[in-house]
């Protein structure tokens, strides 16, 4: 088989990333999601030269469109959405003759892709290597994937990997579903399920930072760490998803994939190896040690909130229930705070604080490690009063970035003592655009690395943590507390690490 | 206007005169200390975080200002200690063999957080023997040091070697070489005896990056792969000027060098010149069949001498004949990679190419530290060539 001939021009070039010639199939082709993450992501994939050698793209959805048509529509899309401007026509030309739509509204659609798939093959000798991706709404997951495998979508020769956004399911039943399902045509290494926190540079740049390096791993316990705070404030309302939003609150949308994933990142042990299946087997490990929180705990450890009218940024600013289409009644959260424990030898009895929410004041999502104060206290109070204890903050968005908190001596007769700030900028530091996650995540994709992408047992374990909750407020006849837009939530949230003699960094 | 500087060095560039080494390194403090009082004016800091020595050699001032400038706004990217070395040969008879010293801290924009310390080392006379020691105690310990060499590296001359010494990468640009025939060898000779102390590189091996990625891809489809055994010919396209003159084809030799060593070919003869100008070359495949390499001197517009202008590879393969083309388009912001078997396109797209700067050409080299194989083996498969 000629695939497995090394290619021996391959050796030693800097740039190991580009993937094997292949096609990339998406389902909800002229969909939102596709203009405006995927399409501009393959687009300036395409502008770094990280495209495979040979390529193509292939969008399907119910309605008709020739691919003319298609072309016209991306190209616009596109040069509104690309973070880089204006449009390379040039590129853009080659590019959109890569570009394919075939309509899938029955049967014969689906009939009609595999014969366009299976032309593009021989045409572009890319040894039916195939990327389906799932961009529609998720109710039709399902029958997609079905028509995948009764059409015989898959190549003969070739891999074959699914791409599935999020939700994946809305709770631990559904989502196994869903993984069945799937399984009746992918096996699990086939299915790449996206969470595109994980995309992130500086997420990555967790595992970078613990195990490249020697000096930070030795503290990286309950020891050394007092608590653990996790923050993933948005400025925005609910936007044009409140159909979504009502349904899934900040739960499911945020603490259920994103903040548990942070968390899992933090909390992990060293894997073995930096691939796939040793990060993820570590990552579940912690998912499965998290506590889950009893009903007769819960309102000592999560506090759910909704905004009211406030100002964002000086503009006055609705609340929840005033926004179009939410119920004037309604008791969807848009605010988590949570304490959460890891129960194993390394983390016992460090808090792990996590808090999300809509509207609040500053968009940003970090990641606080609080160490403990030092043992003995050597200096005056007067002289450290303006000391705080050490935090390391890794800074996810918008300014993505690693700052260090420590004591200093202010540089006078005598001893006082004041905190300063160490701070690494990642885009200072390296001048480069950091790439749009979606990049990061297509790229990996068609590698078949699916080190960022969530398997199957830490999304079980995800919903496993937060069903109980969700119920146990479904069933409460209490309301969420209320806080101003343009606050840092209820007050609720503030006393749940007060209790503990604690307080929430000011982010 | 080289006459014009013996006397005065530019002080408004390069910063005061030190009188010693403990005087600059205290001038140096002085001046970070003023860009931090007047950073925090503006609600700023300024971080001192050096990763690496850079040691520049020039013997013109315009290059020695060229190499401080692209550095500078490195400085974000890869802070550092620059010693820029300007060494005048043609300094008038009679000059006492002396080094003055300066030393500023440019703010430029890539320097408005992180300080990037700028030293130069202004050689009069012949003092080739004394520059060393005045390098190695302004070095910021425990960091790599690179060297830039500008021009012909003299690669048997004294003070070459010392500061080879204290060298973790040289770095030097095959399109400054004046006879790159009679130096290419020295240097991969310079790269044998390195033996794994430093490494080398040179900024037309960089420029090749991108070309080297654009043929590589096309063999990454498993159905052009088998071509690659059955090369029959190879054409490189570099640029000269409109009449020809000066014509440096070493970013040409270098990229056959790197085809030839990755596929395991021997040389056989040189022919040289061609009739068109440039160079011809017999050699033999792995499975001893003779093919003929060329590198085609050609005038186009917009590009820098001795830049690779196209390159074009044909091969049979179960008997088809391929042709796999990568051209630089007319706008030389673009190229065009075609593939071509039996006389249909079977694949074309278009991607930016641009000419990067040697600002990012000398950046890419510093994010390196050792030897790089790939770039050695070309050298030396080159030498053998030619």
């Amino acid at each position: 088989m000629a695939t497995t001939i090394v290619n021996p021009l391959r050796e030693g070039l800097r740039l190991a990333r580009t993937p094997e010639p292949s096609t990339i199939v998406i389902f909800g082709g002229s969909g939102d999601l596709t203009q405006r993450k995927l399409m501009p992501a393959l687009y300036n994939l395409a502008l770094q030269r990280l495209l495979p050698g040979s390529f193509s793209i292939v969008g399907s959805a119910r309605q008709p469109l020739t691919d003319d048509q298609y072309r016209a529509e991306l190209h616009d899309a596109v040069g509104e959405h690309s973070r880089t401007k204006p449009l390379n026509e040039e590129v853009w030309k080659t590019f959109a003759e890569h570009l394919f739509f075939v309509p899938t509204p029955d049967d014969h659609g689906y009939d009609a892709l595999r014969e366009r798939l299976d032309h593009l093959d021989v045409e572009l000798g890319t040894n039916a290597n195939r990327l389906f991706y799932l961009a529609t709404p998720p109710g039709s997951y399902a029958a997609i994937v079905k028509a995948i495998g009764v059409h015989g979508l898959r190549g003969r020769t070739g891999w074959a990997r699914i791409v599935v956004e999020k939700p994946f399911g809305r709770d631990r039943q559904s989502a196994r579903e869903l993984t069945e399902t799937i399984h009746q045509v992918f096996r699990e290494d086939e299915v790449f399920r996206i969470d595109h926190y994980l995309g992130k540079e500086t997420v990555q740049n967790i595992l970078v930072m613990r195990f490249a390096n020697g000096i930070f791993e030795p503290i990286w316990n309950r020891q050394y760490v007092d608590h653990v705070q996790i923050t993933a404030a948005e400025t925005i309302g609910v936007e044009e998803r409140a159909g979504y939003y009502e349904q899934a609150g900040a739960m499911r949308d945020i603490v259920q994939n994103h903040l548990l994933q942070l968390l899992a990142l933090v909390a992990m042990e060293p894997p073995a190896a930096f691939d796939d299946k040793a990060v993820r087997d570590e990552k579940v490990k912690v998912l499965r040690a998290l506590r889950a929180i009893r009903a007769e705990d819960l309102p000592d450890h999560a506090v759910r909130g909704q905004y009211t009218h406030g100002f964002i940024e000086g503009v006055a600013v609705p609340g929840y229930r005033e926004e179009p289409g939410i119920a004037k009644d309604s008791r969807t959260e848009t605010y988590v705070a949570l304490k959460g424990f890891v129960d194993n030898w390394r983390w016992e009895g460090t808090p792990f604080y996590m808090r999300t929410g809509k509207r609040l004041p500053k968009r940003t999502t970090e990641i606080a490690i609080q160490f403990r104060v030092a043992p003995h206290q050597l200096f005056s109070r007067e002289a450290s009063a303006g000391l705080d204890p050490n935090a390391l903050v890794l800074r996810i968005q918008p300014d993505e970035g690693v700052s260090l908190k420590f004591g200093a001596k202010v540089p006078v007769q005598g001893i006082r003592i004041r905190s300063v700030n160490m701070d690494f900028d990642y885009g200072a530091s390296f001048m480069v655009d950091a790439p749009d996650a979606y990049e990061t995540l297509i790229l990996d994709a068609l590698r078949g690395d699916a080190t960022l992408f969530t398997r199957r047992d830490e999304v079980d374990q995800q919903w496993a943590f937060v069903d109980p909750i969700i119920a146990a407020w479904a069933a409460s006849p209490e309301p969420p507390y209320f806080y101003e837009a343009g606050s840092w939530g209820p007050p609720e949230a503030d006393a749940l690490i007060e209790q503990d003699g604690r307080e929430w960094r000011k982010a | 206007m080289a006459q014009s500087v013996i006397g005065d060095v530019d002080t408004a560039f390069w910063g005061a005169r030190a009188a010693s080494v403990a005087e600059l390194e205290r001038e140096l403090a002085r001046l970070r200390r003023a860009q931090s009082a007047h950073a925090r004016e503006q609600g700023r800091t300024i971080a001192r975080a050096s990763v690496l020595n850079l040691i520049v050699y020039a013997d013109r001032e315009l290059h020695a200002r060229r190499a401080a400038e692209s550095i500078s706004q490195l400085a974000l990217r890869h802070p550092s200690r620059a010693i820029v070395v300007l060494a005048d040969r043609r300094a008038p008879e009679g000059v006492d063999a002396a080094i003055e010293m300066h030393c500023h801290l440019p703010s430029s924009d890539g320097a408005r957080l992180v300080s990037y310390e700028q030293i130069l080392l202004r050689a009069r006379g012949d003092s080739d023997e004394r520059l060393a020691s005045a390098v190695i105690p302004l070095l910021v310990p425990d960091l790599p040091v690179f060297v830039w060499w500008t021009g012909n590296p003299p690669t048997s001359g004294r003070l070459f070697g010392q500061v080879l010494a204290l060298a973790d990468r040289l770095i030097v640009d095959s399109a400054d070489f004046a006879r790159p025939q009679a130096t290419l060898p020295e240097l991969a000779e310079l790269c044998e005896r390195a033996h794994g102390r430093f490494g080398v590189t040179d900024l037309n091996w960089t420029r090749l990056t991108p070309w080297r990625e654009c043929v590589t891809l096309f063999f990454d489809v498993p159905a052009w792969r088998p071509f690659l055994s059955g090369v029959t010919g190879v054409r490189v396209g570099y640029a000269v000027d409109m009449d020809g003159r000066d014509s440096n084809p070493s970013q040409a030799l270098l990229f056959l060098g790197w085809l030839a060593s990755r596929l395991g070919w021997r040389p056989h003869e040189a022919i040289a010149p061609h009739e068109a100008g440039g160079l011809l070359f017999a050699i033999e495949r792995s499975d001893a069949r003779r093919i003929m390499l060329r590198a085609r001197p050609r005038f186009e517009r917009g590009l820098d001498d001795g830049d690779v202008s196209g390159i074009r590879i044909q091969a049979e393969h179960d008997g088809q004949l391929g042709e796999f083309v990568v051209k630089r388009q007319p706008d030389p912001r673009h190229q065009t990679e075609t593939v071509i078997v039996d006389g249909r396109v079977r694949w074309e797209r278009t991607i930016p190419m641009p000419s990067p700067a040697i600002v990012e050409l000398i950046g890419e080299e510093l994010a390196i530290l050792g030897s790089d194989r790939t770039y050695e083996d070309s050298l030396q498969t080159l030498v053998r060539l030619a």
